[in-house]
């Protein structure tokens, strides 16, 4: 107990219900001082039904919210020490920039001589001093943004939510804003939660990634965790850059398991399984090469297409059963395969990450065939 | 694609029926009335000298300018009631009933009962205001009242009860219409910067719903003061309002009187819709 004062948020198995669709389902998460956390997930999965709740603009069926230690489950949003950023902004289209940024200043009862000194600081702090006296029509994506985020800052909240908070904004604009904004965290130690479906951001900005699919968690971590150690075959489909496998435990072998499917027989490190057990593992595209006698693991395929980014070369293969693979390497390396050759690739079994055996279990999927899933 | 621009001969051709049509109905004979408030003498003329004395003697007529104050003071009590009522009626309908279905139906509910003809409505009333009407014989049987209320019918109680149901839904159409485009956002953005339910209402809802309440007032406040229909029917010949004169000069065959009052009506509702542009710019309203 005597950590919690520490957490600037802990959520205990969440649960929202909307009529008989399940939003939020057991989500727990804890959020500890100054934390940039991501929940990162496709629509519908929940993440910002999850940023709501915590915001109290929704009430939940189940489960309790503690923020900096002291439940608020059922308290409404103006008793929550929280600020919150909306994806359209929200900014009030009759106020001008000074009032509307110091619209939560006067929320809190503050002189009126201070709060005109706040805002004058937080205004030349965001560099939007000169749009002062505009109104919201006035300004552009950029400025708006600028201006929404000074107005959630200025009351120094423990916690700033953001609903997708740049998915409105010009995409050359992005990274600027998000590299602000990762300094701005940084600088002040508000925790952030950032809700997005863009991996990228998650990734670049998120100390703790939390992937969420059908109203639950699917895996929480740092983001190599999450991109080199997949533990479920969603989050190897969803983040970019893996290549999954479906098959049974065939046995072990050496200190390896042998998992056999449609795609072959593959040596996978991890612990014990059930013989004839279903399994997934994943590999990461840019440990996949030319097959060499080291390879243990070994898939015969054709190319389809190359992509070239400069940094990375990307080899889209099919092996015999249509299923697609992808395979990346250095953009300064010479090219080893063009379109419609044929070769034989292969990965060491360390490369190969073993997923969790899924909750709903072994029996009922064992009549569905063994597949290969490859991340779109 | 062909394009009609702004000052082409085409424009001009193409506002011209509307032109002519607004020029007979409404500037001429608006004209007319104007001039014919000015006529001196005795004579019913155009060869009448124009003078002031139709306006000086509806001045010095005490009674005339009890009818004007009392005119104005039912209007803004129209206007009140109707604006609270009109504001609490359109807020439930768009912000409080959530779902779809129900918000069609209760729409529907507020809005067909004005399909019917103003003059009908009216008349609808007579039944249910008089001393045997519905209401006292509804209060006599739960023994509300020992005798029936004689001031339903033919009294300013009785109009303003028939005339609230009238305008309300003018009052509330355009705050129906503003509250609707108002994203939820903007309240859950307030609520989050620490602003209660009602401080939410006062400092975002309201401010942005305003041009809304303006337009509906400036609504009942023209109807109210042009409505001399319910004031007839309800008030009977004991009640009186400005465009009531107007009538009984009409008919007393008093017309210069007539065209005094109706000019006077018509400077009232201007400078009433003056005022309301001067807190609101309606021509901006879609730019919101």
């Amino acid at each position: 107990m005597d950590r919690l004062p520490q957490l600037d948020l802990e959520i205990r198995s969440l649960r929202k219900r909307y009529g008989s669709f399940t939003a939020v389902d057991g989500v727990s998460l804890q959020v500890g001082k100054g934390q940039f956390v991501c929940l990162l997930g496709p629509s519908g999965c929940g993440k910002t039904t999850t940023l709501r709740c915590v915001a109290g603009l929704e009430e939940p069926d189940g489960g309790d919210i503690l923020i900096g230690g002291r439940e608020v489950t059922r308290d409404p949003p103006w008793r929550r020490d929280i600020a919150m950023m909306f994806q359209d902004f929200a900014l009030f289209p009759h106020m001008t920039v000074a009032r509307q940024v110091g619209f939560g200043l006067e929320m809190l009862r503050k002189p009126k001589a201070e709060v005109g000194r706040r805002v004058a600081e937080v205004l030349a702090a965001f560099e939007i001093a000169a749009l002062a006296d505009r109104k919201p029509a006035g300004l552009s994506g950029g400025q708006r943004q600028r201006v929404a985020l000074a107005r959630a800052m200025i009351t120094e909240p423990r916690i700033l939510l953001l609903d997708e908070p740049i998915g409105a904004l010009d995409y050359a604009l992005r990274e600027t804003v998000m590299i602000e904004l990762k300094q701005l965290q940084r600088r002040v130690g508000i925790s952030f939660i950032w809700v997005t479906h863009d991996q990228n951001e998650a990734f670049s900005l998120g100390d703790h990634v939390v992937v969420m699919n059908h109203a639950r968690i699917e895996q929480q971590g740092t983001p190599e965790e999450i991109l080199h150690r997949p533990r479920t075959p969603f989050v190897a489909s969803f983040v970019q850059g893996n290549n999954s496998f479906h098959g049974r435990v065939a046995g072990a072998e050496r200190g390896l398991l042998r998992i056999a499917g449609e795609a072959g027989s593959f040596l996978v490190p991890g612990p014990a399984r059930m013989a004839g057990s279903a399994a997934s593992f994943s590999v990461r595209a840019e440990r996949i090469g030319p097959a060499a006698a080291a390879h243990p693991n070994r898939v015969a395929v054709r190319c389809v297409t190359v992509e070239y980014f400069g940094s990375i070369r990307r080899y889209i293969l099919e092996r015999a059963g249509g299923a697609l693979l992808k395979l990346d390497q250095f953009g300064a390396e010479p090219a080893w395969l063009r379109q419609g050759e044929a070769a034989e690739i292969g990965w060491a079994a360390e490369d190969c990450v073993l997923h969790d055996v899924p909750e709903e279990a072994a029996p009922a999927s064992s009549a569905a065939p063994a597949r290969e899933v490859v991340p779109a | 694609m062909s394009s009609i621009r702004p000052g082409s001969p085409a424009a001009y051709w193409l506002a011209l029926p509307a032109t002519l049509w607004m020029m007979a109905a409404v500037v001429v004979p608006v004209g007319m009335i104007v001039w014919v408030s000015f006529w001196g003498g005795r004579a019913f003329s155009p060869e009448s000298p124009l003078s002031l004395d139709n306006y000086q003697r509806f001045f010095a007529n005490r009674t005339y300018m009890a009818l004007v104050l009392e005119t104005l003071r039912h209007t803004a009590t129209m206007m009140l009631i109707c604006g609270v009522l009109g504001y609490c009626i359109a807020y439930f309908l768009v912000v409080k009933v959530r779902s779809p279905a129900w918000r069609t139906v209760l729409f529907l509910a507020f809005v067909i009962p004005f399909w019917t003809s103003a003059l009908i409505r009216a008349i609808a009333w007579v039944p249910f205001l008089g001393v045997n009407g519905v209401i006292n014989q509804a209060l006599l049987a739960l023994g509300l009242a020992d005798e029936p209320v004689e001031i339903f019918l033919y009294s300013r109680t009785g109009i303003s009860l028939a005339q609230v149901p009238l305008y309300t839904l003018m009052a509330s159409g355009p705050v129906v219409y503003m509250l609707a485009q108002i994203p939820p956002a903007l309240r859950e953005a307030a609520m989050t910067l620490k602003a209660e339910p009602v401080t939410v209402f006062r400092r975002v809802i309201f401010p942005l719903t305003l041009p809304g309440v303006v337009i509906g007032q400036v609504l009942v406040f023209l109807n109210v003061m042009a409505d001399f229909a319910t004031v007839q029917t309800i008030g009977g010949n004991k009640i009186a309002l400005l465009p009531n004169l107007v009538i009984n000069f009409y008919e007393g065959a008093q017309i210069r009187a007539a065209a005094v009052v109706a000019v006077l009506l018509m400077l009232c509702m201007l400078a009433g819709v003056a005022a309301a542009l001067r807190v609101v710019d309606v021509r901006r309203l879609g730019a919101a």
